[in-house]
C-alpha cells in the first residue's frame, strides 16, 4: 500500500540574482512500512525535498499524497497532518531547551489534545523503549548527542505517525552513537512497521537499507 | 478565554518555576522600566491623594461647615444667638453651633504690622482647644491665643505681649482714622496645620473682643459644625435651615466658597495621572523591543512547536502569557515601589511644601485602593497592548528559514 507519493516536485530558490534549481520535477513513492534512504551530494537538495514532503515548505509545482489523499503545506490542516500523521527527526536534534526529555516528547501529544497526564505517561513509555528511563527528567543540555537524538525519535513517534522523516539523524554523532540510533530506527521499522524516509550522508548506513535513492540534478534515482 | 492543553501546560510551568522561565536577561530592562514608571505614577498619585485628603480634612476641621448671619444687620444679639444655638443643636446632623465674633484686625510688634483674623468665642467654648499646642486653651479676658506661624514670624512665645489694632471707620478724626489699639498677653499658641489659619488667627473671648471692637452683647455669626458624613451634603441642610429660620437669617455653607478649590485639585490629580501615564507608555516601548528580541531568541522553539503541529495562535498565546505574567508582576512591584517612594518623600526633610502656596506645609500620603486599581488597569492595558505588537511577527515566521539559519 502506498503511504506517501510525490509527483513532479519542483523547487527553485532565488539567491540574490541567480536561480538555483534544486528539484526539477522528481517523483517518489514510499510504501507503508518501508524504510527509504536518500543520499546525495551536499547541497543537492535532500533537506529541501524532505521539508516539502513533510509540509514544512511548499514546492513550486507538483503534488503530494498521503494514503491517496492530496495534502498541501498551505492548507489549513497542514499543522494537523504534521502533528497526527508525521514525525520529524533532524540532524541538530531540535529539542526545546527549557523542557526536560519527558516534556519534549509529550508536546506533540498535548498538541493533539491528549491530557497532560496521559501525554506524560505515554512519553515515559516511549522513552523506556529507547532505554532512557533514567533520563526523563533531564534537560537537553544534560544529555549526550545520542541521547538527544533518541529523545527526538521518541517525540516523532508519540502520536503513532503514518510516516517519519529523518534528516541526517546520525550526522552529528560519533560512530558508536550513530550505530545505536540506526539500530533503533531499524527496529522500529521491522518490529513495529513504522514507515521512514531518511536522508543520510553515511553510505555505510545507507547500504544496509533495502531501498535507496540518490538525488542527482534535482531528480531521485533508485540505487538498488 | 479557554486555554488549550499545551497553553495550560506552559502557563503552569511558568508559574511553578518563574526563576527559570521569566527572570531572563532579556526581560530585566523591560521589568525595570515598568517598575520605575509605575512606581513614579503610583508615588505621585499617593502624594497627591494625601495632599487632597489632608487639605480637605484640615479645612473641614478648622472652618465652619455652615454659618448663620443676620440678614438685616451686621450682628446678632447674644441672647438671640443663644436661642438659635439651642434650636440648631437639636438637628441630628449638627455637632456644634457656636456663636462667634469675627473681624479683620492688625497685629503689631516692634514696628512690623500684619493683617490678622480675630475670632472671639464664649469664655467656656472649647471647640478650638485641641489645636492649642502650647500655653493654655482656656480663654481669659485680655489674653489671646495666636496662630503658630504668626508667633513664629513675630518671634513670640507664651506670656509675651502683642498689640492688636482695630481701625474704626466710625471714629474718623481730624488726624485721620483713629484706631483702637490694645496690648494683650499671649496665653496660647494655635496650630491647626492649615497654613492660612495658623498665619493669621487671633483668638479671644467675647469680652476682650467687645472692648477692642467696641461692641457689646452681640456676635457676628453662628458657626455650625456637622457630623463628618454630612459635610458633603451641605445644600440639603442649608435649605432646611433657611426655611426653618426664615428671612431674618442668611445661611451659607463651606462648599460655596471652597468647592472650586477641590474641583481644581481633583483636576490636577488626574492631570498628574495622565502625565505620569506617559512614563508607562515609554516603558511600553521598552516592552516592544524586549518582546521582539525574545521572539528571535525563541525562534527555534517556535519552529519546533510549529513543526510538530502547534498553530501560530497557540504559540502566540504561550509567549503572550509568559511575558504578560512578567509584565503584570512588574506593575505590582511598581505599585509597591510607589508606596515606598511616597513614604520616603514624606520622611525626607530636604523638600517641604510652601505653606502660603499649598495651604499646608507637610507632605502626607494616602494609598487609595481605587487609585491603585486604576493604576493597575491603565498600566496593564498599556503593557499588554505593547506585548501584542511584536507578537504579530510570529505569524509570518517561516519554519524553514529558522532551521536554515541554525
Ligand atoms: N531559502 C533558500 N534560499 C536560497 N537558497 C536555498 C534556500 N534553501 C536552500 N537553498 C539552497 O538549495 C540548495 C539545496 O539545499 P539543501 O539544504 O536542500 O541541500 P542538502 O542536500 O540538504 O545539503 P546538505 O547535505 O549539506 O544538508 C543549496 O544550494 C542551498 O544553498
Ligand atoms: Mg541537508
Amino acid at each position: 500500500m502506498i503511504c506517501l507519493a510525490g509527483h513532479q516536485l519542483a523547487k527553485n530558490f532565488l539567491d540574490s540574482d541567480q536561480v538555483i534549481h534544486v528539484l526539477s520535477g522528481t517523483d517518489i513513492i514510499v510504501n507503508q512500512s518501508e524504510l527509504v534512504c536518500i543520499t546525495g551530494q551536499s547541497g543537492c537538495g535532500k533537506s529541501t525535498l524532505l521539508h516539502i514532503l513533510g509540509l514544512l515548505d511548499a514546492p513550486d509545482s507538483g503534488t503530494i499524497e498521503l494514503f491517496g489523499k492530496e495534502i498541501n503545506s498551505n492548507s489549513p490542516d497542514a499543522a494537523h497532518i504534521r502533528n497526527r500523521d508525521m514525525g520529524f527527526v533532524f540532524q541538530f536534534h531540535y529539542l526545546i531547551e527549557d523542557l526536560n526529555a519527558q516534556e519534549n516528547v509529550a508536546i506533540p501529544a498535548m498538541i493533539a489534545g491528549e491530557s497532560r497526564q496521559k501525554s506524560m505517561n505515554r512519553a515515559t513509555e516511549i522513552l523506556h523503549l529507547f532505554d532512557m528511563d533514567h533520563r526523563i527528567g533531564h534537560y537537553p543540555n544534560q544529555l549526550s548527542g545520542g541521547e538527544q537524538q533518541r529523545v527526538s525519535l521518541a517525540r516523532a513517534l508519540i502520536n503513532n505517525p503514518k510516516i517519519v522523516f529523518a534528516d541526517e539523524p546520525t550526522g552529528n554523532l560519533d560512530p558508536q552513537h550513530s550505530l545505536e540510533v540506526w539500530q533503533n530506527i531499524q527496529k522500529l521499522n521491522q518490529d513495529f512497521g513504522y514507515t521512514f524516509v531518511i536522508v543520510t550522508h553515511d553510505s555505510e548506513l545507507a547500504n544496509s537499507s533495502p531501498i535507496r535513492y540518490e538525488l542527482k540534478n534535482g531528480i531521485l534515482v533508485r540505487n538498488n | 478565554m479557554r486555554f488549550t492543553i499545551l497553553e495550560k501546560f506552559y502557563i503552569s510551568k511558568y508559574l511553578r518555576d518563574p526563576r527559570r522561565y521569566l527572570l531572563r536577561f532579556n526581560y530585566v530592562f523591560m521589568i525595570l522600566g515598568i517598575v520605575i514608571s509605575v512606581g513614579i505614577l503610583s508615588a505621585g498619585l499617593n502624594l497627591f491623594e494625601g495632599y487632597q485628603r489632608t487639605l480637605k480634612s484640615l479645612l473641614l476641621d478648622s472652618i465652619a461647615h455652615v454659618s448663620i448671619f443676620s440678614s438685616n444687620s451686621e450682628y446678632i444679639p447674644i441672647s438671640e444667638a443663644n436661642r438659635l444655638k439651642t434650636v440648631l443643636q437639636a438637628h441630628k446632623e449638627v455637632t456644634a453651633a457656636v456663636p462667634v465674633i469675627t473681624s479683620s484686625v492688625m497685629a503689631q510688634k516692634a514696628g512690623a504690622v500684619r493683617g490678622c483674623f480675630l475670632k472671639a468665642y464664649d469664655k467656656n467654648e472649647s471647640t478650638f482647644s485641641k489645636y492649642v499646642v502650647s500655653g493654655s486653651p482656656k480663654l481669659e479676658t485680655d489674653n489671646i491665643i495666636i496662630g503658630y506661624h504668626l508667633a513664629k514670624e513675630f518671634n513670640l512665645v507664651v506670656n509675651d505681649t502683642l498689640s492688636i489694632i482695630f481701625p474704626q471707620m466710625n471714629r474718623i478724626t481730624a488726624l485721620g482714622l483713629y484706631p483702637s489699639e490694645r496690648q494683650y498677653s499671649i496665653s496660647g499658641i494655635y496650630k491647626s496645620g492649615y497654613y492660612e489659619y495658623d498665619r493669621s488667627i487671633v483668638i479671644c473671648d467675647f469680652e476682650t473682643a467687645g472692648n477692642l471692637l467696641l461692641t457689646e452683647d452681640r456676635v457676628s455669626k453662628i458657626e455650625i459644625s456637622l457630623l463628618p458624613q454630612f459635610t458633603n451634603q451641605t445644600e440639603k441642610i442649608q435649605s432646611t435651615l433657611e426655611s426653618e429660620l426664615g428671612d431674618d437669617y442668611i445661611v451659607t455653607a463651606w462648599t460655596e466658597n471652597n468647592a472650586g478649590l477641590f474641583r481644581l485639585i481633583t483636576l490636577e490629580k488626574w492631570l498628574i495621572f495622565i502625565v505620569f501615564s506617559f512614563l508607562v507608555l515609554i516603558a511600553g516601548l521598552n516592552v516592544v523591543s524586549a518582546v521582539s528580541t525574545s521572539i528571535v531568541d525563541m525562534s527555534s522553539e517556535i519552529a519546533i512547536l510549529r513543526t510538530v503541529g502547534a498553530g501560530t495562535v497557540t504559540i502566540t498565546r504561550i509567549i503572550y502569557s509568559r511575558i504578560a505574567v512578567i509584565g503584570l508582576f512588574a506593575v505590582l512591584i511598581g505599585q509597591i515601589l510607589g508606596a515606598g517612594l511616597s513614604y520616603l518623600a514624606i520622611k525626607q526633610s530636604i523638600y517641604t511644601l510652601k505653606g502660603d502656596v499649598y495651604f499646608i506645609d507637610k507632605l502626607t500620603i494616602f494609598i487609595s485602593p481605587t487609585n491603585q486599581i486604576v493604576i493597575f488597569f491603565v498600566a496593564a492595558v498599556i503593557i499588554l497592548l505593547c506585548i501584542r505588537i511584536p507578537l504579530r511577527n510570529i505569524r509570518n515566521m517561516q519554519i524553514i528559514d529558522v532551521f536554515r539559519r541554525n
